[in-house]
């Protein structure tokens, strides 16, 4: 057996709400019996972002809010790979909202996994674009990104789950492996993972937080009610968590596939000039 | 159908147009087509250079437009030599003037000897030596649009030219035969109006003629063809970028190109994606490149440093244009080169090659692959807006000088023998052998952070000096292997020549000036610019007295990184700049040289 890079004790605080998404995915991962270096998680910039130190798989450190953009990379060029982007609300929704918004749109096999707790933590506590009003001085209203996600028409997997809530996580976390690894598209899970540190918000959240799938109309193939149902939960105080959207239909709509069919990807198809003479020798007889 | 307009004027120096007397050929010709945007043009200097293409003429075209897609005045122009050419020539033969600007831009440029055809539709000149033609009423009465009048000018010009009125026609027929139908027809019977009322005029027919060239196994192609050409055939099978002038066409090609071989190609939301789905898709193994152009590459800076100290192996072509900001966006310059020498914060190490033709943009862009993978560390290719855009008969792309070297690559079975897997593992040479996600039993840890040999995050000052090193001696370590200049002229040659990039075609006619004016130089056609070649340039500076570093830029870049890498030249280095947004003709050159001027 050849060594390779062994986990790192997590740099988080004792209590951090990431612990929650690290034991999940470890779990979820074993239960599909994933080997290793088929999965890679890449990390985003600040204290969630360092994940895929603690875990024994490959890891990517992607610059700060860059991680969609890598994921989509490596899902593209080798779709064999199961990919697991992880980073925080920072991270995401301010220095990467426009890779963000468009991943949904892209639609690659892919779960990003965004650790939401409402400020910046390793930098010490400033307001993150979902702190709420008041928040150490934050004067802007928060962004919403299941209300987001839920705008833009595309087929992914949308989730929201409560780091003081492990079960659901390991199922909601289970299902987007599922999800990505049949090629069907983009899995996005905000976790509501607070910082004990800076925003201590466990007992506030577990206050809030209700389940969608025990709200009457509750149909999560039904984009139409389920943004009302989060508008009215979220009207009444109430945090709503849950799987948000899944596809009426079971089908690969993954980017990766639209892309390649049933090739290797760019990364393990023949790139030796020998194979591939004749393609060449066509292409460059098309010039006049 | 009505006599044009007419207004002739003998050529300079005859005593007037003679049907029996035959002016003696033309070896080097010039033809500028100016006009609104959307006159056609640019169809215009198509059709002139596969006509001459098929007498066997080394033709360049160059165009300049605004950044817009209709309207504003845009003009071509086409050039055909006997000789190879790679630059605009200096003066115009003759110039076809769609609009009144045209006139006014071209008119300057005018040889001697030249002409002027005009659409008198638009405009009236008084101008000796232009014959104005209602090419718009003409065509417009005819088939009921005046868009086809580009191609009767053409059929004026054919008349002006004494083309071959089969050839003529069939350079037609090849152009539009995709279209066809319709559009072929109606086009060739455009060209039939022009040629007719060219014919009408006294003394127009043969006013020129063009000798015939034997440059007959080229090929008509642009800098960024072959870069999107180079990476297909070095294995690159993953391309993102994001449309900017004038680097679009690049990830135009290999939306062509790739799928065919299984490739992915990426339009993404914007540079900063792009640069990053290529470091994704690096990082999974395969051979990448992005392409861009100033503003783009302000925005890949971050990403570039971070395949840098990350150690991926990623190309980037930085199709240079007017710059800073928005600047020029369809305008040529090279003012990119000290931004990319320092790109980013921190430091690491970097490779900026600069082909200066289409074979050079085919084989460098296979190098940087190469180079990339094999050292592990982004390579920039940096390219400018002729070398880009303009069409330059070329040698046929030789597949015989394409090596795919991918580098310290571990297979699943090179890893199976190793104790340990380490993606950033000390060697001798800085370059750590790499197994990429997915290779069995094995994982790494990757990271822009500073890590040690595991990827693991490090602050141990011990662990920074070492990775310091390993990562920036690449630098001197790669030196034997990056692209060496080309060298012209006499080497006992007292005065040098150093260019870069598209100068390389105004600087070559300079010199062949010069040496028929028995004034020798030599010119050192630099390929690598970064790290700077002191090992070929440092000689050269020595065997000339006086160096003239020719660039388009304002600060002298290239000359600046020469002084300060090699301080004992300093009072033989001289610049010859331009950075009015156009290319360098080569009298222009010439008349900068006190020494042979």
């Amino acid at each position: 057996m050849v060594e390779s890079a062994k986990p790192v004790p997590p740099i988080w605080c004792p209590g951090c709400g990431d612990f929650g998404v690290l034991a999940a995915l470890k779990k979820a991962a074993l239960e599909m019996k994933l080997p290793p270096h088929e999965l890679v998680l890449v990390g985003g910039i600040g204290c969630s972002g360092s994940i895929h130190n603690f875990l024994e798989v490959n890891g990517i450190h992607a610059l700060h809010g860059r991680l969609l953009a890598q994921a989509v990379g490596v899902k593209l060029a080798n779709p064999g790979l199961t990919v697991v982007a992880a980073g925080g609300d920072g991270d995401g929704y301010a220095i990467g909202m426009g890779h963000f918004i468009h991943a949904f749109k892209k639609n690659a096999s892919i779960i990003y996994i965004a650790m939401n707790n409402e400020t910046y933590g390793l930098t010490k506590g400033q307001p993150s674009p979902t702190s709420q009003i008041g928040f150490e001085g934050n004067i802007e209203r928060p962004f919403d990104a299941i209300l987001t996600a839920l705008s833009i028409p595309a087929p992914n997997l949308i989730a929201r789950t409560f780091s003081g809530d492990p079960k659901a996580m390991i199922a909601v976390l289970g299902e987007a492996l599922r999800y990505t690894r049949e090629g069907r598209g983009f899995a996005f899970i905000e976790d509501l993972s607070p910082c004990v540190t800076y925003n201590d918000t466990y007992k506030l959240w577990r206050e809030k937080v209700l389940d969608v799938s025990k709200v009457d109309g509750y149909d999560p193939t039904d984009r139409k009610a389920m943004f009302r149902i989060c508008l009215e939960t979220m009207d009444s105080g109430r945090i709503p968590i849950g799987v948000m959207h899944r596809p009426k239909q079971a089908a690969r709509e993954g980017l990766e596939t639209k892309l390649l069919g049933e090739a290797v990807g760019p990364a393990r198809c023949a790139l030796e000039l020998e194979p591939n003479l004749p393609a060449y020798q066509k292409l460059l007889a098309s010039l006049a | 159908m009505t006599t044009p307009a007419a207004k002739t004027t003998p050529l300079a120096g005859e005593s007037g147009p003679s049907a029996s007397r035959t002016p003696p050929p033309l070896t080097d010709v010039s033809v500028m087509i100016g006009g609104q945007g959307g006159d056609g043009t640019l169809t215009v200097s198509d059709l002139l250079g596969r006509y001459f293409r098929k007498r066997g003429l080394y033709v360049y075209t160059s165009r300049n437009v605004l950044s817009r897609i209709r309207g504003g005045h845009a003009d071509a122009s086409v050039r055909a030599s006997r000789d190879p050419t790679a630059a605009v020539k200096p003066t115009v033969d003759v110039l076809v003037a769609f609009d009144q600007e045209a006139i006014t831009i071209g008119h300057t440029e005018l040889a001697p000897h030249g002409y002027i055809l005009y659409d008198s539709t638009a405009f009236k000149s008084d101008l000796p030596n232009a014959t104005g033609f209602p090419f718009a009423t003409l065509v417009g009465g005819v088939l009921g649009q005046p868009i086809f009048k580009n191609t009767a000018a053409y059929g004026a010009l054919s008349v002006v030219f004494g083309f071959d009125p089969a050839e003529t026609r069939s350079v037609i027929e090849e152009r539009f035969k995709r279209r066809g139908g319709e559009a072929l027809e109606k086009n060739l019977k455009a060209l039939e109006i022009g040629r007719k009322a060219a014919l009408e005029v006294p003394g127009l027919a043969d006013r020129y003629s063009v000798a015939d060239g034997d440059a007959h196994d080229y090929v008509m192609t642009t800098g960024n063809q072959a870069v999107a050409l180079g990476f297909v055939v070095g294995g690159g099978r993953f391309f993102a970028g994001y449309p900017i002038t004038p680097a679009t066409e690049i990830m135009e090609y290999l939306q062509r190109y790739l799928p065919p071989l299984h490739g992915v190609v990426r339009q993404a939301e914007d540079e900063l994606a792009a640069v990053n789905m290529i470091i994704g898709a690096a990082y999974a193994g395969a051979r990448v490149m992005t392409s861009t152009s100033g503003p783009g590459l302000s925005l890949m800076t971050e990403g570039i440093g971070h395949a840098g100290t990350a150690e991926l192996p990623i190309v980037v072509a930085d199709c240079a244009r007017v710059g800073p900001s928005t600047g020029q966006p369809t305008r040529h310059e090279q003012s990119d080169l000290s931004h990319l020498a320092n790109l980013g914060h921190g430091e690491y190490p970097r490779f900026i090659l600069a082909p200066g033709t289409p074979v050079d943009c085919f084989e460098m862009t296979v190098q940087a692959l190469n180079l990339a993978e094999r050292w592990r560390l982004p390579v920039i290719l940096l390219l400018d807006q002729a070398l880009c855009q303009n069409t330059t008969t070329s040698p046929r792309f030789d597949l015989g000088r394409v090596q795919v070297n991918r580098g310290e690559r571990l297979t699943g079975e090179a890893v199976a023998q190793l104790q340990q897997y380490k993606a950033y593992r000390f060697t001798d040479s800085g370059v750590s052998p790499y197994a990429p996600p997915g290779t069995p039993g094995v994982w790494a840890e990757i990271t822009g952070n500073e890590h040690d040999e595991w990827g693991h995050v490090s602050v141990n000052p011990v662990n920074r000096v070492r990775m310091m090193k390993k990562r920036l001696e690449k630098m001197v370590k790669a030196r034997d292997e990056l692209p060496g200049a080309h060298f012209f002229g006499p080497a006992d040659a007292k005065v040098g020549l150093i260019g870069y990039g598209s100068t390389y075609g105004p600087i070559l006619e300079a010199q062949q000036i010069l040496a028929a004016r028995g004034k020798p130089t030599r010119f050192l056609q630099a390929r690598t610019l970064y790290p700077v070649p002191t090992q070929e340039i440092d000689p050269f500076l020595k065997s000339v007295d006086v160096a003239y570093i020719i660039e388009h830029n304002y600060t002298g870049q290239f000359a600046r990184l020469l002084r300060e890498t090699m301080p004992w030249h300093y009072p033989k280095l001289r610049s010859i700049l331009k950075y009015d947004g156009s290319t360098f003709r080569a009298p222009q050159i010439i008349a900068e040289i006190p020494e042979v001027a």
